[in-house]
C-alpha cells in the first residue's frame, strides 16, 4: 500500500484526481456509479502499525462505503513533503446495475509536514459527513497532530491495548471527552465479559477482588467498570496474557457470553457504526484516571 | 449581408447555435494576468468550440512594450498552459490571425487613435463590420481614463459594448461616480459588469435547480428553512498581490460581488422569464430587502500564521508587500436578513476568508427539524435536519442529506447524501465561467452581469457594514491560517442555538 505512492503530490492534485476517477468510473449508457458515503474515515498510522492496518482496512470499505483518507506519518523524513495515491474501489451491489464506490486516499507525511495533520485532511473531508479517526499505537496527549485531529474528528477509535503504557494513556484520555466521542476496540473485546460478570449480579454487589487474567488494559477498564458501576472499591488481581482468558468477582468466574470471536476488521467496523457518545466507557475511563492521579 | 425576408426552410430541425455578429474584441490590460490566465484561453476554447464569428479580431493593449509576434507567442503559450481543451494548430492559427497589438498607456489622444487605426484596420481586413467590445481587465483606477479616452470614438458602423472587471468603485460614491462617467458615454444595455461567479455552472443551476423542479420552490421559505448559510472559504493567502488586497480586503474582494450576488440568487422571487432585465430585478429587489446587519452580526478577522496542508504559512501582516501593522481583513462573517413576506426572521449566515482549511465554495439550506420524530433514537447523531447542499466549487453539484434507517435490528438513524455531481452525470467538461461571459456579452445578453443599481445596491449594504470599522482598531491577527476564522464567528451562531457547518 505505502510502495506505490507518487511523491512530492498536493492536496488540489488529490481532489483532482478524485474528480477524474468519478468522471471515469462512469461508462456511457450505464447508470453512473453511485458515490455512497457515509462518513470520511481517517486512520493515522504510524511505521509500525502499517501491516496491521492495511490488513484491518482491506474489506472494510464494502461494509462501510466511505472516503477512507490513511495517513501515514514520517517525521523523521528529512525531506517536507506528501506523497500519495489515490483509488476508487467499487462493490456490486443489488445486482448488477448498481455499483457502490468507496474513495481511498492514501497519504505519506514526510517531515514537517506531519506536526499538521488537520490541515492536510480538512480539505479532503466528504462535506456535512460525521469524521471518524482511528488512531493506530499510544495517543500523543498534547501535540498538536493529536489535538488537531481531535477537533476535526467526530468520533476517536483507539485500541488502548496496542498502548505500551496503558495505565498513563487511560489515566490522561478523558481530557479528550469533552471535545470528541472517544471508543476503544479493548472496550468492545471486553463486551462478552462485561456480559457475563452482569449475569453474576446480585451476588457480586459487594465484591471487593476481581481476578483477571488477560492484557493490562482490558483488565484496567474491567475492574474501572465494576468499581464505577457497583460504586465500590475492589482490588485488581493481574495475571498478565495475550488475550482476556480468566475473569473472577470474589471467586466467582464469569462465564463469556457465547459470541464468535471477531476479527480486528469487524471490531472496527461495529465502532463505525456507533455515532453518539459510550457514557459508560467514559465513565469507567474516569473512574480509573481519578483513582491514578 | 443579405436578409432574408422569410426564414430558412432548411435549417428547421437543425440544431443552430447562438452565433455571435462579426465583431472586434479590444482587451485593455492584454499583458495582465487574468489575460493570460483566463481570457485568452476562454477565447480559444469559445473559438475550439466554432463558437466565436468567422469575422473576429482581438486587439490586445497593454503598456508592456512588444510586438504583435511577441504578444501572439504569449497567449499561444498562455492557451497551451491554461486552457480546458488540446491546442489545435489549426484552431489556434486562425485566431492568431485576428489578433493584434497596441503599445498604449492611454493618457494622450495620438496613443488612442492608435488604437482606434488598428480597429479601423481589422473592420477592414477581418470584416468585423465595426462592433466592438471593450474589455477593461486593468485596475480600477485605470477604468475611468480609458473609458473617457475611447468613450468618444464610437464606430458609426456598429454596436459598442464595454466589459468592466471587478471591483467595480471601492464604495458607493465611487461607484456611482464611476457609473456616471461610463453612462455618459455608454447606454446601461452596453455596460456589462462582470462578476464571473454569475458565469459558473451551478450557480446558474441554482436557478434551474430552484424554478424548474416544483418541489423546492413551495418550502423555500420561512415556513420550512431554518437558516441558509454561504461560504466563500479560499485556502490560498493572497499570493504576492498585497497592494491590491490592501486596499479591498475580504469585505470588497469577495462579500461586496460574489456573496451577495449567491445571497441574491437564494433568495430571489422567481423572475417571470430569463431575460436579464427580469432576472436583474427580482436580484435588486432581493438586495434591497437586505437589512443592513448592525456591527454585532459583522465579524471581521484576519489570519495570523499557522498551516494549510500540512505546510506553515506566514501571517498576513508577514506577508511580502502587508504593513506589519495592516488592519485589513482577510475574513468577513455576517448575519443578515431578507426583510419580506418569503425570510422574516430566517437568518443567512454568510462567510468568507483567506487561508481557510479547504477550498469551497458552498450554499447550505438547512431546512427546520421534523416536528416530532416518533422514533426512540439512542444516539445522540440520531436525527439531523435536511440539508440542501449546493457546491459551487471545486465540487460543483447539489446534495442532499437525508435521515436513513441503518438496516438490521433496532432505530438507528444515519445521514446518509442524495449526490448529483455534475461530473458524473453529465459526460463533457465544464465551461470555465469566462467562456460562457464572453459569449454572452458577444451575443448581447446582459443576465448574467451586474446592473448599476445592482452594483450600488452592493456597495451601500458594504458601506454600511464597514462604517464602524473606522472607529475602532481590531485585534489582529485573531485566527490561525488553516482554521475556520475567529472565534467569534462562531458565537455568532452559537448565541442564536446553530452553529457552522464544520467541512
Amino acid at each position: 500500500m505505502a510502495e506505490t505512492l507518487t511523491p512530492y503530490i498536493t492536496i488540489r492534485e488529490v481532489e483532482r484526481e478524485l474528480a477524474r476517477l468519478r468522471d471515469a468510473s462512469t461508462e456511457p449508457g450505464q447508470p453512473p456509479r453511485l458515490r455512497t458515503s457515509v462518513m470520511t474515515h481517517i486512520a493515522w498510522v504510524p511505521e509500525r502499525w502499517v501491516e496491521a492496518a492495511t490488513g484491518t482496512l482491506a474489506g472494510l470499505a464494502e461494509r462501510h462505503p466511505s472516503r477512507t483518507i490513511v495517513l501515514f506519518p514520517r517525521p523523521d523524513d528529512p525531506e517536507d513533503r506528501l506523497d500519495g495515491d489515490v483509488d476508487l474501489r467499487c462493490f456490486v451491489r443489488g445486482g448488477e446495475e448498481h455499483e457502490v464506490c468507496s474513495e481511498v486516499i492514501v497519504l505519506r507525511l514526510c517531515g514537517r509536514r506531519a506536526s499538521a495533520p488537520a490541515s492536510v485532511v480538512t480539505p479532503l473531508l466528504v462535506s456535512d459527513l460525521p469524521v471518524f479517526l482511528r488512531w493506530r499505537g499510544p495517543l500523543p496527549f498534547g501535540l498538536p497532530e493529536l489535538e488537531g485531529l481531535a477537533a476535526v474528528a467526530d468520533r476517536l477509535v483507539v485500541d488502548s491495548s496496542e498502548w505500551p503504557d496503558p495505565r498513563d494513556g487511560l489515566a490522561r484520555l478523558p481530557g479528550l471527552f469533552e471535545r470528541t466521542a472517544v471508543s476503544d476496540i479493548a472496550w468492545a473485546r471486553l463486551d462478552r465479559w462485561r456480559r457475563g460478570a452482569a449475569a453474576l449480579w446480585p451476588e457480586i454487589a459487594g465484591a471487593s477482588r476481581v481476578r483477571v487474567a488477560g492484557p493490562e488494559s482490558d483488565a484496567l477498564l474491567l475492574v474501572s467498570w465494576l468499581r464505577a458501576r457497583l460504586g465500590r472499591d475492589l482490588e485488581l488481581d493481574l495475571e498478565p496474557a495475550g488475550e482476556i482468558e480468566l475473569v473472577e468477582v470474589d471467586g466467582r468466574a464469569a462465564a463469556p457470553s457465547r459470541a464468535e470471536p471477531k476479527t480486528a476488521s469487524d471490531l472496527l467496523s461495529d465502532q463505525l457504526e456507533d455515532f453518539g457518545r459510550d457514557r459508560i466507557y467514559e465513565e469507567a475511563v474516569r473512574n480509573f484516571s481519578s483513582a491514578a492521579t | 449581408m443579405t436578409q432574408l425576408a422569410e426564414p430558412n426552410p432548411l435549417l428547421e430541425g437543425l440544431r443552430v447555435r447562438r452565433r455571435a455578429e462579426p465583431c472586434a474584441l479590444t482587451i485593455f490590460g492584454a499583458s495582465g494576468d487574468l489575460t493570460q490566465r483566463k481570457l485568452f484561453p476562454a477565447i480559444y476554447a469559445l473559438a475550439f468550440r466554432n463558437l466565436l464569428p468567422e469575422q473576429f479580431a482581438v486587439v490586445g493593449v497593454a503598456r508592456t512594450k512588444m510586438t504583435a509576434d511577441e504578444f501572439r507567442a504569449r497567449m499561444q503559450e498562455a492557451v497551451r498552459k491554461h486552457c480546458r481543451d488540446d491546442f489545435r494548430s489549426e484552431v489556434w492559427d486562425e485566431l492568431a490571425a485576428g489578433i493584434r497589438y497596441v503599445c498604449a498607456d492611454l493618457v494622450d489622444e495620438q496613443e488612442d487613435r492608435e488604437v482606434i487605426e488598428v480597429l479601423n484596420e481589422v473592420d477592414e481586413t477581418r470584416g468585423t463590420a465595426g462592433n466592438r467590445v471593450y474589455y477593461l481587465a486593468v485596475p480600477p483606477s485605470a477604468i475611468e481614463p480609458i473609458v473617457v479616452q475611447m468613450g468618444p470614438h464610437r464606430t458609426t458602423g456598429g454596436w459598442t459594448r464595454v466589459i468592466i472587471e471587478k471591483p467595480f468603485g471601492h464604495d458607493l460614491d465611487s461607484a456611482q461616480r464611476l457609473n456616471e462617467v461610463i453612462r455618459a458615454y455608454f447606454d446601461e444595455s452596453e455596460i456589462f459588469r462582470i462578476d464571473h461567479y454569475l458565469g459558473k455552472e451551478t450557480v446558474q443551476n441554482m436557478l434551474v435547480l430552484r424554478f424548474g423542479n416544483g418541489i423546492f420552490e413551495p418550502i423555500w421559505n420561512r415556513q420550512f428553512i431554518d437558516h441558509v448559510q454561504i461560504t466563500v472559504a479560499e485556502s490560498l493567502g493572497i499570493e504576492g498581490r498585497a497592494s491590491f488586497y490592501e486596499q479591498l480586503g475580504a469585505i470588497r474582494d469577495i462579500v461586496q460581488n460574489h456573496l451577495l450576488q449567491l445571497v441574491a440568487l437564494t433568495a430571489m422571487e422567481p423572475p417571470i422569464d430569463f431575460t436579464s432585465e427580469s432576472v436583474r430585478n427580482e436580484k435588486v429587489k432581493v438586495l434591497r430587502a437586505l437589512h443592513t446587519p448592525g456591527p454585532k452580526h459583522v465579524v471581521r478577522g484576519q489570519y495570523g500564521p499557522g498551516f494549510i496542508e500540512g505546510e506553515e504559512v506566514p501571517g498576513y501582516r508577514e506577508e511580502d508587500g502587508v504593513a506589519p501593522d495592516s488592519t485589513t481583513d482577510t475574513y468577513v462573517a455576517a448575519k443578515v436578513y431578507v426583510d419580506n413576506w418569503r425570510w422574516a426572521d430566517t437568518p443567512f449566515y454568510i462567510r468568507t476568508g483567506k487561508r481557510l482549511p479547504r477550498r469551497e465554495t458552498t450554499i447550505a439550506i438547512q431546512f427546520k427539524s421534523a416536528p416530532h420524530p416518533p422514533f426512540e433514537v439512542d444516539r445522540d447523531d440520531g436525527l439531523r435536519p435536511n440539508v440542501l447542499l449546493v457546491h459551487i466549487q471545486p465540487d460543483e453539484g447539489v446534495s442532499l442529506a437525508i435521515g436513513a434507517k441503518v438496516p438490521g435490528q433496532g432505530m438507528t438513524i444515519r445521514t446518509v447524501h442524495m449526490d448529483f455531481l455534475y461530473g458524473g452525470a453529465f459526460r463533457g467538461g465544464l465551461p470555465e465561467a469566462y467562456e460562457r461571459l464572453i459569449l454572452d456579452c458577444l451575443l448581447g445578453d446582459a443576465t448574467l452581469f451586474t446592473r448599476a443599481d445592482e452594483v450600488e445596491e452592493q456597495w451601500a449594504i458594504v458601506d454600511a457594514m464597514v462604517a464602524p470599522w473606522r472607529r475602532d482598531r481590531p485585534h489582529f491577527p485573531n485566527y490561525p491560517a488553516g482554521t475556520w476564522g475567529p472565534g467569534s464567528a462562531d458565537d455568532l451562531l452559537h448565541r442564536d442555538g446553530r452553529s457552522w457547518r464544520r467541512h
